[in-house]
């Protein structure tokens, strides 16, 4: 059994699965929370099936109790959390502005900032007691450029990055790194299949690199901020995007 | 699994500092490294380092700043191992001086070496990457290029210049796969900052570091590795900040 303990909220999702997969492979033990049921039990079984150590939650990131809950049960079970990952997010709702429902509105910012500041805040307190710990979340490109229908979508990411650098600075002087990804536009199933063939390629034509990612380079990203390689990075965002934006 | 097995890296200022860890690290992970550098001496040291762990490594005294020597030192890496994978664009100098007695002699200087020298060094691989269909180059700014430096405004705008130079090259090499990005260190525990700053003072600085000490060159090898990896394939045109916290960009 891996003693390292990950959790990787999100954790079923397209970028989530490779995210997971590539944490199993460096020796981590992964706790994959999620709110979709199906798709989470599956991800953790396939990879206890390659005999890796995984685990699935279901969770609700709108209700800040059960996330409390979730981790106090998880801490009491594993004694540490060495890694959290913030992966759990979307666009979730794409409307003009003047369109734009509160009720959508807060969901994005809820789902997107205020699950990553309940997690953090949940996941700190081992952190804090081992000295020890890293922290990454997850912004977007669409953080810094904005994006026509994403209003609420690009302030929850633009927001991720300060709040990313405050926690890095409240946290360092425990050891505890915090850092951020923006991916660019990610080849997973839940974005291919909005796009259209054509769309696709017109949008991949419109990145310098002339493709989107794959999950899989996401993950790398991710695993790089979790391991000792990136020791003295923290409050950082680290683009994965194909030359789309530049830090 | 070593991440660099066979690949060919040519590190700038690599015979001490962070060059050296560097080329240490990229051996390390089974890369074959040309290790440039103007003074000869250690980058003989720093190849029989790595000879002596098994690797080859090639030491080839090298000006960055003068286009000649330049393209000697690549067609000289070349002839030896036939092909170049990776750029580290890490020589540098930093003189100090304050701008109203700066000569032009001393400012032609600074930016000749830290940002003409990247330059330089990239345009002579350019042309083998874009034959291979592969290449990863990886220059070094510092913190001063977004905070400035009292009594090294040359320097300063050599770094910021790095940055700017490394944005522009990725878009235009991003249609070929390869990838231009930078890597910014925070104070570093290196000869460079003893030029002009007291044992004290250097260790002083950290207090104001977020993660409480000031940064070793040992602290730039995974990221450099990292960046000169496959895991980094589709990051290009970035600055990577490895300080400890001191600047978040």
């Amino acid at each position: 059994m891996s003693e390292k303990v990950a959790v990787v909220t999100g954790g079923a999702g397209g970028i989530g699965q490779a995210v997971v997969g590539r944490l199993a492979r460096a020796e981590f033990r992964v706790l994959i929370l999620d709110k979709n049921e199906e798709a989470g039990r599956d991800a953790a079984e396939l990879l206890r099936r390659q005999n890796y150590d995984a685990e699935f939650h279901p969770v609700d990131l709108k209700r800040a109790t059960e996330i409390k809950e979730l981790f106090e049960t998880i801490y009491a079970k594993t004694k540490r959390i060495d890694v959290l990952v913030n992966l759990a997010g979307g666009t979730l709702h794409k409307w003009p502005i003047q369109e734009f429902p509160l009720f959508d509105w807060r969901e994005v910012i809820d789902v997107n900032l205020k699950g990553t500041f309940l997690c953090c805040q949940a996941a700190i307190k081992p952190m804090k007691e081992r000295k020890q710990g890293i922290i990454i979340n997850t912004s977007s490109n669409f953080g810094i450029t904005g994006s026509p229908g994403r209003t609420a979508y690009s302030a929850a990411k633009a927001a991720v990055i300060a709040f990313t650098k405050s926690l890095a600075l409240e946290l360092a002087p425990y050891g505890v790194r915090v850092n951020a990804i923006a991916p660019g536009l990610t080849a997973t199933a839940r974005v291919m299949t909005g796009h259209t063939e054509a769309e696709w390629r017109q949008v991949t034509e419109t990145i310098p690199m002339g493709r989107a990612a794959a999950p899989n380079e996401i993950a790398e990203a991710v695993n790089f901020l979790a391991s000792d390689e990136s020791g003295y990075i923290t409050g950082q965002l680290i683009h994965v995007n194909g030359g789309m934006v530049f830090s | 699994m070593k991440r660099l097995e066979q690949r060919i890296a040519i590190v700038t200022g690599a015979g001490q500092g962070i060059g050296r860890a560097i080329a240490l690290g990229f051996a390390r992970e089974g890369a074959r490294v040309a290790i440039a550098d103007v003074n000869e001496e250690s980058a003989n040291t720093v190849k029989n380092e790595i000879e002596a762990s098994g690797e080859r490594a090639l030491a080839i005294r090298t000006d960055v700043s003068n286009e000649k020597s330049v393209q000697a030192m690549v067609e000289r890496s070349l002839k030896e191992f036939l092909r170049v994978d990776i750029l580290v664009n890490n020589a540098g100098i930093f003189p100090t001086s304050p701008v109203e007695e700066m000569s032009e002699e001393d400012w032609d200087r600074v930016i000749g070496t830290n940002l003409v020298g990247a330059f330089l060094c990239a345009r002579a691989v350019v042309p083998k990457f874009l034959e291979q269909g592969t290449g990863r180059i990886i220059s070094l700014t510092s913190g001063r290029a977004f905070q400035g430096a009292k009594n090294g405004a040359h320097y300063a705008a050599s770094k910021a210049g790095i940055i700017g130079f490394s944005k522009s090259l990725a878009l235009e090499l991003a249609p070929h796969g390869i990838t231009v990005n930078v890597i910014c260190p925070g104070i570093t525990d290196t000869a460079q900052p003893r030029g002009h700053q007291t044992e004290e003072q250097i260790y002083a600085q950290a207090q104001r570091i977020p993660l409480g000490r000031i940064g070793q060159p040992e602290d730039l090898v995974g990221p450099a590795v990292f960046l000169a990896s496959d895991a980094a394939a589709f990051i290009t045109g970035q600055t990577i900040l490895v300080n400890g916290g001191s600047i978040m960009w």
